[in-house]
C-alpha cells in the first residue's frame, strides 16, 4: 500500500494542537503582511470554528446540510437579545445560545435526518428559510425585522469589556478547544461510529447500532459548534444581521468546506481563512469582480481537486516524494507493531485450526 | 396461541408477508434448536431471503410470531433484534467500504460492548485498544489477517464476503444468518469458507444458511427445510429430503445436482 499510517501519540498531538495554536493566535499581526487587518482575523476564527462543527456532520457521516444558518443566526439573535434585555455579560447569553442551539438541533434533527443525501439538504435548507422568514415576520418586534437587532452594548466577560483583540483571544482559545475535541472524536469510539454512517447506514444498523442517534449526535455537536459562532459574532460586532439566518450563510460554510477539503477538519477551517479573506480583502482589490473570480476557483477546484486545499497539499507532497499519512485510521505504521498485532492474529488463528 | 417449545432458539411460527398480489411467505413455521446448522433451500423467488429479512425486521410479516431466545421479536426495532444476538450476511456483501478492514470489524465489537448507542470520545482506537486488538484477531481467524489496514472497498468480491463474516462473528452472535456465502466464490475459496464455517460450528454457534450449492448444503447442515412459492414444502434431515419427490418436483428438477 502506498498509504502510511500513524498510531496516535499524545506528543504529536501536543504539537499539532501546539502548531495550530500558534498560527491562529498569531494571526492579527501575520494577516496584516498580506493585506488583511485585525478584525478580519475574529472574522476568520469565528467562521473557522462554525465550518469546524460543519465538517462533523458534513465530513463524519455525509449528511450536507443546507440549512445550518438556523444555528449560527438563532444563536445571534438569542445573545443579542440577551445583551439587550438580560445582561451584557457574555456568558448567560453563552448559555442562552447553548440551549436553544441543542433544543433546535433536538427538533430539526429528528425532522430531517429521516432523509439521506438531496433530501436531507433540502428539508434542513426548507426548515431554515422558515426560521428566515419568521424573524421577518411574526417575530419582527424581537429580532428588528429588515433593519436587523441593533443595540448598542458592549458586551464584557466578567467586567472586561469584550472589543478589538480581546474578542480575537476568545474567539482564539475556542477554536483551539473545538479542534482538539474534533480529533478527539475522530479517533475515538464516536468518530468510528459517525464516519461508518457515511459508508453504509444499512450494515451499521444490521450490525446492532443505533443510527439515528448516532446521527442526531452527529448533528447536535455541529448545531453546538455552530451556535457558539453564532453568539461569537454577536461578541464581536453587537448587531444582528438578517443575513445570519439567510441560506446564504449556509451556503458560504458548505463553500468553506469544499474548498478546504471535507472530512480533514484543517480543512474546512483554511477555507473559511480564504473565504474571509477573499470576501474581505481581495473585494477591496478587485471590486466587484470578486464574485466571479470566487465562483471561478470553486468550479476549478470541485473539478480538478475534489479534495480541497489538504487534498491539493497532499498531492504536492507526493509529487515531492514524501510519504502521506492517511488519515483515515488510527494504526500503527512501525513495522514493529504492525508485526506484533500480526503474530497475535497468527496465534489466535493457529490455536484455532488445530 | 401456539404453545412454544423452549428448547428452540428461535422459532417462527405460521408467518405470512404478502407483497402486492405476489404471496412472499405463506404459513412459515421453522423451528431450529440451539446450536444446529440449518439450511434453507428452494427456487428464486421462494421466500428464503424474504424469510431472513423477516427475522431481522428489515421486512415486516403481515402474520406470525417470530420467537427468539423467548422473546417476540417482531416489532422490534432492527437494531435492537440484532443486539439480541443474530448477525446477517447479506446476499450481497454488506460492508464499509472506505474504512479498513479493521475498523469495519471494530464496529462490530463496538455494538457488542457498548450496545446500540454509547458516546465514547474518551478511549482512542488503535494498537493497544482492545476493541482494535480483537478486530485483528478475528480478521485473522477468517483469513484476512494481512490486510488488517486495507480499505474494505479493495478487496476481492470473495473477500468482501470474508469480511462481512468476520463483522458478524465479532458480535459473537448466538444466531448467524448466513444468505449464500459462497456465491460468486471459486471452489477453493468455496471450501476455505466451508471449513471456516465448520469451525465455528464447533463453537456451538446456531446458524440458518441459505444456499444453493448442495455441497455446501451436505457439508455444513443437519437439518434443513425447503421453500417453493413461499411455502415449506419439506423438512428434515438433508439425506431424506434429498430423495422427497415434491422436493425434486419443486427444487432439484432433473436430480440432485452433485
Amino acid at each position: 500500500m502506498s498509504t502510511e499510517y500513524r498510531p496516535h501519540s499524545w506528543p504529536r498531538e501536543g504539537i499539532v494542537l501546539g502548531v495550530f495554536a500558534v498560527v491562529v493566535f498569531a494571526m492579527p499581526w501575520w494577516l496584516t503582511w498580506i493585506g488583511g487587518y485585525e478584525a478580519l482575523a475574529t472574522k476568520i476564527v469565528i467562521w473557522a470554528i462554525f465550518a469546524l462543527g460543519f465538517d462533523i456532520l458534513l465530513g463524519f457521516t455525509g449528511y450536507l446540510s443546507f440549512g445550518h444558518a438556523a444555528f449560527f443566526g438563532t444563536s445571534g439573535y438569542v445573545a443579542g437579545l440577551m445583551f439587550l434585555h438580560y445582561s451584557e455579560s457574555i456568558i448567560p447569553a453563552l448559555l442562552a445560545c447553548l440551549v436553544v442551539s441543542i433544543v433546535l438541533a433536538l427538533v430539526l434533527g429528528f425532522l430531517t435526518l429521516r432523509r439521506t443525501g438531496i433530501y436531507f439538504a433540502i428539508l434542513t435548507l426548507a426548515f431554515a428559510q422558515m426560521l428566515h422568514a419568521a424573524a421577518l415576520s411574526i417575530f419582527q418586534e424581537w429580532t428588528g425585522g429588515d433593519n436587523g437587532l441593533t443595540m448598542s452594548a458592549q458586551p464584557n466577560l466578567f467586567g472586561l469589556p469584550m472589543d478589538g483583540l480581546n474578542v480575537f483571544y476568545l474567539a482564539a482559545v475556542l477554536v483551539v478547544i473545538g479542534f482538539a475535541m474534533a480529533r478527539q472524536i475522530r479517533r475515538s469510539p464516536l468518530g468510528l461510529m459517525l464516519r461508518s454512517i457515511k459508508e453504509n447506514q444499512m450494515r451499521l444498523e444490521y450490525t446492532g447500532v443505533n443510527v439515528m442517534a448516532y446521527k442526531m449526535t452527529a448533528y447536535l455537536i455541529s448545531a453546538i459548534y455552530a451556535g457558539t459562532a453564532g453568539w461569537l459574532m454577536v461578541v464581536y460586532e453587537p448587531y444582528v444581521a438578517t443575513k445570519f439566518l439567510h441560506w446564504s450563510t449556509s451556503g458560504e460554510v458548505v463553500i468553506m468546506s469544499v474548498i478546504g477539503g471535507v472530512n480533514t477538519l484543517i480543512g474546512p477551517m483554511i477555507g473559511a481563512a480564504f473565504m474571509m479573506y477573499f470576501e474581505n480583502v481581495v473585494q477591496s482589490e478587485i471590486g466587484e469582480l470578486w464574485k466571479l473570480v470566487l465562483g471561478a476557483i470553486f468550479v476549478l477546484i470541485v473539478i480538478f481537486l475534489p479534495g480541497g486545499f489538504v487534498d491539493g497539499y497532499n498531492r504536492v507532497r507526493k509529487v515531492l516524494g514524501q510519504k502521506v499519512p492517511s488519515r483515515r485510521h488510527n494504526v500503527p505504521d512501525s513495522p514493529e507493531s504492525m508485526r506484533k498485532l500480526r503474530e497475535r492474529g497468527r496465534t489466535a488463528e493457529a490455536g484455532r485450526t488445530d | 396461541m401456539t404453545q412454544t417449545d423452549s428448547n428452540f432458539l428461535l422459532d417462527v411460527q405460521g408467518v405470512s408477508k404478502r407483497f402486492s398480489g405476489l404471496q412472499a411467505l405463506n404459513n412459515v413455521t421453522l423451528q431450529i434448536p440451539e446450536g444446529s446448522v440449518h439450511a434453507i433451500i428452494g427456487p428464486n423467488g421462494a421466500g428464503k431471503s424474504t424469510l431472513l429479512n423477516v427475522l431481522i425486521g428489515l421486512i415486516e410479516a403481515d402474520e406470525g410470531t417470530v420467537r427468539f431466545d423467548g422473546r417476540e421479536l417482531r416489532g422490534m426495532k432492527p437494531h435492537d433484534i440484532i443486539q439480541r444476538g443474530i448477525a446477517r450476511v447479506f446476499q450481497t456483501p454488506q460492508i464499509f467500504p472506505a474504512l479498513s478492514l479493521l475498523e469495519n470489524v471494530a464496529i462490530a465489537r463496538l455494538a457488542k460492548r457498548d450496545g446500540k448507542f454509547a458516546i465514547k470520545c474518551v478511549e482512542n482506537l488503535g494498537p493497544g485498544n482492545e476493541v482494535s486488538d480483537e478486530a485483528a484477531e478475528i480478521l485473522t481467524e477468517v483469513g484476512l489477517g494481512d490486510h488488517v489496514y486495507e480499505s474494505a472497498q479493495n478487496l476481492a468480491r470473495g473477500d468482501k464476503r470474508r469480511l462481512e463474516l468476520a463483522v458478524c462473528l465479532a458480535a459473537h452472535p448466538k444466531l448467524l444468518l448466513l444468505d449464500e456465502p459462497t456465491a460468486g466464490m471459486s471452489r477453493h475459496d468455496t471450501n476455505r469458507t466451508v471449513e471456516l464455517l465448520q469451525r465455528i460450528s464447533e463453537r456451538g454457534m446456531t446458524k440458518i444458511v441459505i444456499e444453493h450449492d448442495m455441497h455446501v448444503v451436505f457439508s455444513l447442515a443437519e437439518q434443513m427445510t425447503v421453500l417453493a412459492q413461499g411455502q415449506v414444502i419439506a423438512s428434515g434431515a438433508p439425506a431424506d429430503v434429498k430423495g422427497d419427490p415434491k422436493v425434486i418436483e419443486a427444487y432439484l428438477g432433473g436430480g440432485p445436482k452433485e
